[in-house]
């Protein structure tokens, strides 16, 4: 009986709690929202809080010890020829990165949301979703071997009898070097490699949730495919290609494994950021850098939404 | 055990009241295991034959002790420290360029050496060392050292090279090409002392006494060195099996090295062999160094003694290429190592290896050095051709 | 009259389906053409090959004249407003309408007079500047056809344009899409499910039933005379009577149509059982079993209403009983 008794009140009090809740959506809502706000907020915000802060001290030239002192000295050190190559190097391969990726991406989304069907989708779904599954390393090292100077790649060029092709343009300076392997553009093959799927499946949702009948409707005012492409299927999918470009840009800028397995060892932000905050101690100029991304992502952002790229949303 | 312990602390008790300023906060006697002893390693230095049955030099320890050995692999120095500095450590495996940095943080305590009875067996070239012996006090035992070596393709040069010049001025190899694109050079801002030993040699009138004390003249030289080398290389080497995999794939013919890469291309079958050229070479030194708040000294002291006296001197310097820190490791029979096996590893070229430490402002050759931080830039700069 | 859209023996399969199938149609210049039919009976499909989205498998289209084969839809003068109006959402209303001028490459200020002049004649002047999405359904609807209008098109095809819009604003919209085409004098084909609304508006009516034609005619006829039990129940939810029955009646072994508002409650007659009454305002709809027959009647405002369960005796003069010959 007793027992009863005590089931009964859990029931009420129970009863109660989803009264309540239901009585006031918003408490429950708030009751979700806490705790990834808390964790958004101390953990995550906090931190890039911490780390803005200590971009704006300075380390003593002379001893090497961080003065906790206000200034804009280290911003500034950004500035010094060394260090400004980094970033111009950063943003031009994210830029080439991002580009090739939505070259690339968008026939193959593009692909998969208006013709592949049933079979060829899940065919297509795993294409592009496997290289996220094994390990970023391996795909990394198992580049680094395709693009070795005794790599396939360089095999293949030599069967076909394109050798002399390929040193030709290793030879050009920048974006050359002594295999592909330790070029810019073996670096920049291996991002785009590496951040394609996240610039496809953007793309394909955007492209799948614009109406079949609005390339019909184009076609059938006039325009030929290339003008439908121009006028209303670029610029509907395009909130899907910024999305990509967002996480394809924002990823190359902050990775420092690739640079440092493949290609010529110039250093990328990354790389910057890690051998700063390390051995050398140099906390402040490692904040300074890392808030360079944070930096270019918003006026990126901001330079987006200013050419409407959202208004499709 | 217990007897060795005794005695340990027998001989403790013996101590002269001199040494008593310093032992204020090191332990005076070893007691009972704690059971377990937590310790922050370079990844393939604590092996229990996980990896190779023939390598274990951990099961032995826990089961004549009682204390259980976690570890904790730091790829880094740089790991290193911010592992200790978070702290939960007790020991700690580093290198010269970690170790001051952590004294002088005072993240590590002083070791009492008379608590290790296997201390009188360390070679004596290390037992004073500078990067774990500092104002007189002993911050750690030494563990394993070893050369950065020259390795070179035997394809390539029918003989060792002489100097180190093949990898720092652009000239053509002995199979009549040249070397530009075929050398690598350490992708760490440590290098630069690479480049300052070359000098040391080639340009006495700069006066350069050791590679990692360098005034700004100096310093320039070994930039202006590394800036023509840039030219030469086209990857630097970071991660030891990159190396690897570009002395197979990539056509390398010369870089420096550690002789583990050496060994394990030589075990592949690839036709390279390594030296230590006329001018010397850098090389690390590291030494096993006790958290100051270390919850499990006893069995830190067990481990350190155990460091020393087991097969762990002469397996690890076979398993890793490096110089056990106990000469007698080598010939003693205690493991797999052999006299041979150590002139190999460079047990024989101490003289001619300057030891990696961390390069400070205030040094002792010549009052103000470029400290560190700036290696880290300057070489940043200097890769990315500047 | 000349011939604006004209089908010979065209087909359109699917694999093993037969979404259109050996099609045979004539659609004169100027008419108001509907293609009525249950969904999946073939009607926009054909509505669709003729726009140019979908190729015939077999058979020949020709559209005024011209054979449409391997003329792709941006080359066809003519224009559709499609089922959703698929309005482009990142483009204001203007520059909706305008979409085909600008295509076409006409300037921006005289492209945008014209889309202004099309919104007025749908009496959406000054809505240029919103978002379609800042309209209702029915403006919409009024959008998608003056962005279609504007490029003045000889045939302007419409593909249930008015299935979204609530009863009202349909009745409205008939009204006034009948009149536009009445002033514009153009072409327009009609597709739509609705049987009221094909019958209201169009001056031809085409039954679809599985991707084949099965009447073709003026309103009248196939309300009044259905040539097929198919056509009498789909359009004018006619009564249906078996052979058997109409051969004692009219001595013709076929299929019969009764509609509704032809049968009366008589003293003499043919009995039958009510089974069910529903009161629809200006009439009532008495649902009965005739023998074995279902029989809906239609009792005009005052008659005498019977109840669910009452035995009437039910009565139609001869000639509403029209005999379907073919079946």
């Amino acid at each position: 009986m007793s027992d009863s008794a005590l089931i009964n009140r859990r029931g009420g009090a129970l009863a109660q709690l989803s009264d309540t809740l239901w009585r006031r959506p918003g408490l429950l809502i708030f009751l979700l929202i806490l705790p990834p706000a808390l964790w958004l907020g101390i953990i995550y915000l906090g931190s890039l809080f911490a780390l803005l802060a200590q971009s704006f001290f300075s380390i003593d030239e002379f001893t090497g010890i961080i003065q906790y002192e206000f200034t804009l000295k280290t911003y500034a050190e950004l500035f010094r020829p060394s260090n400004f190559d980094i970033i111009i190097r950063t943003v031009v391969m994210a830029a080439a990165v991002t580009i090739g990726a939505a070259v690339i991406g968008f026939p193959v989304a593009y692909y998969a949301a208006r013709y592949a069907r049933g079979k060829w989708k899940a065919i297509f779904y795993l294409g592009v979703m496997m290289p996220l599954w094994s390990s970023y390393l391996v795909k990394v090292y198992s580049w680094k071997l395709i693009l070795a100077k005794e790599g396939i790649l360089n095999w293949l060029f030599e069967t076909l009898h394109l050798g002399g092709l390929l040193n030709a343009y290793l030879a050009i300076p920048v974006i050359g070097g002594n295999s592909l392997s330790v070029s810019a553009t073996g670096t920049f093959l291996v991002f785009l490699y590496v951040w394609i799927p996240f610039m496809i499946l953007p793309i394909q949702a955007s492209l799948e949730r614009v109406p079949h009948t609005m390339i019909e409707a184009s076609g059938d005012l006039g325009a030929r495919p290339a003008q439908t492409f121009r006028h209303v299927l670029l610029p509907l999918a395009l909130p899907g290609v910024i999305a990509g470009s967002i996480f394809t840009f924002s990823l190359t800028l902050g990775d420092y494994i690739i640079p440092q397995i493949v290609g010529s060892s110039r250093r990328f932000i990354g790389q910057a950021v890690y051998a700063y905050q390390g051995t050398a101690g140099n906390i402040p100029l490692a904040a300074a850098f890392a808030v360079v991304p944070i930096l270019l992502m918003a006026v990126y952002l901001w330079v987006a939404k200013r050419q409407g790229a959202f208004d499709a949303l | 055990m217990k007897t060795i312990l005794k005695s340990g602390t027998a001989l403790l008790l013996g101590l002269t009241v001199a040494g008593q300023t310093a032992a204020q906060t090191m332990i005076t006697e070893i007691g009972e295991g704690e059971g377990q002893v937590n310790i922050v390693a370079w990844p393939g230095y604590l092996e229990r034959g996980e990896t190779d049955a023939a390598f274990d030099w951990i099961t032995g320890f826990e089961e004549k002790t009682g204390c259980k050995v976690n570890i904790k692999s730091a790829n880094t120095s740089d790991e290193m420290v911010a592992l200790m500095n978070e702290g939960g450590f007790d020991l700690v495996t580093a290198s010269g360029d970690a170790s001051l940095r952590m004294v002088a943080g005072k993240r590590v305590q002083p070791i009492n050496v008379d608590l290790i009875p296997s201390w009188s067996t360390v070679d004596e070239r290390l037992k004073e060392a500078p990067w774990h012996y500092v104002d007189g006090t002993h911050y750690g035992v030494p563990y394993m050292w070893g050369p950065n070596v020259l390795m070179y393709s035997t394809d390539v040069f029918p003989e060792a090279p002489k100097s180190w010049d093949v990898v720092f001025t652009a000239m053509d190899f002995p199979d009549g090409k040249p070397n530009q694109g075929r050398v690598q050079a350490y992708d760490g801002p440590i290098h630069i002392a690479d480049a300052a030993n070359y000098l040391m040699f080639h340009q006495p009138e700069l006066g350069i006494t050791s590679p990692y004390e360098l005034n700004e003249d100096q310093y320039a030289a070994a930039l202006d060195l590394l800036r023509g080398q840039r030219k030469l290389v086209s990857r630097y080497w970071h991660d030891a099996f990159i190396q690897i995999d570009d002395f197979k794939n990539e056509g390398m013919a010369a870089s420096g090295t550690w002789p583990f890469q050496v060994n394990l291309l030589q075990g592949d079958k690839t036709p390279v062999a390594s030296t230590i050229p006329e001018e010397g070479a850098t090389g690390w030194a590291d030494s096993t160094m006790m958290h100051a708040d270390a919850e499990n000294p006893n069995c830190s002291y067990m481990w350190m003694e155990h460091s020393l006296a087991s097969n762990l001197q002469s397996d690890l310097s076979v398993w890793f290429g490096a110089n056990p820190a106990v000469p007698a490791a080598c010939t003693d029979g205690r493991g797999m190592q052999t006299a041979e096996g150590c002139t190999t590893n460079g047990m024989d070229d101490f003289d001619r290896i300057k030891f990696w430490t961390t390069p400070v402002s205030s040094c002792e050759s010549q009052g103000t050095c470029v400290p560190y931080y700036r290696w880290v830039s300057d070489y940043i700069g200097v890769i990315g051709g500047r | 009259m000349t011939s604006a859209i004209r089908f010979s023996g065209v087909s359109r399969h699917y694999g093993d389906v037969k979404a259109v199938d050996t099609l045979d149609l004539d659609i004169a210049e100027g008419e108001f053409f509907a293609m009525l039919g249950p969904s999946g009976s073939g009607k926009t499909t054909s509505l669709r090959l003729i726009a140019g989205f979908e190729r015939p498998t077999a058979g020949e289209i020709r559209i005024f004249g011209q054979i449409a084969q391997g003329i792709p839809p941006y080359k066809r003068n003519v224009n559709t407003v499609f089922q959703d109006y698929a309005l482009f959402p990142h483009l204001n209303v203007r520059d909706n309408v305008a979409y085909g001028l600008m295509i076409a490459g006409q300037p921006k200020a005289q492209r945008h007079k014209a889309a202004d002049g099309a919104l007025e004649m749908v009496a959406l002047g000054g809505y240029g500047d919103r978002k379609p999405s800042e309209l209702s359904g029915g403006q919409r609807q009024r959008v998608a056809l003056a962005r279609a209008l504007v490029n003045q098109p000889k045939a302007l095809l419409l593909d249930e344009p008015l299935g979204a819009l609530d009863l009202k604003l349909r009745e409205q919209m008939q009204e006034e899409l009948k009149s536009l085409q009445r002033s514009l004098g153009i072409t327009f084909i009609f597709v739509t499910h609705d049987q009221g609304e094909a019958l209201s508006m169009a001056d031809r009516v085409a039954v679809f039933n599985k991707g084949r034609i099965v009447q073709i005619g003026a309103p009248e006829d196939i309300y009044y005379r259905p040539e097929t039990p198919f056509v009498a129940d789909f359009v004018g939810s006619s009564n249906v009577l078996p052979p058997e029955f109409v051969a004692k009646l009219t001595g013709k072994h076929a299929y019969g149509a009764l509609r509704p508002e032809s049968v009366f409650l008589a003293e003499q007659g043919h009995s039958a059982m009510v089974r069910s009454v529903s009161f629809l305002g200006a009439a009532t709809r008495v649902s009965m079993q005739m023998d074995k027959i279902p029989l809906t009647i239609l009792l005009p405002k005052g008659a005498v209403i019977p109840k669910a369960g009452d035995a009437v005796t039910v009565a139609w003069s001869a000639d509403d009983l029209h005999v379907m010959d073919r079946t």
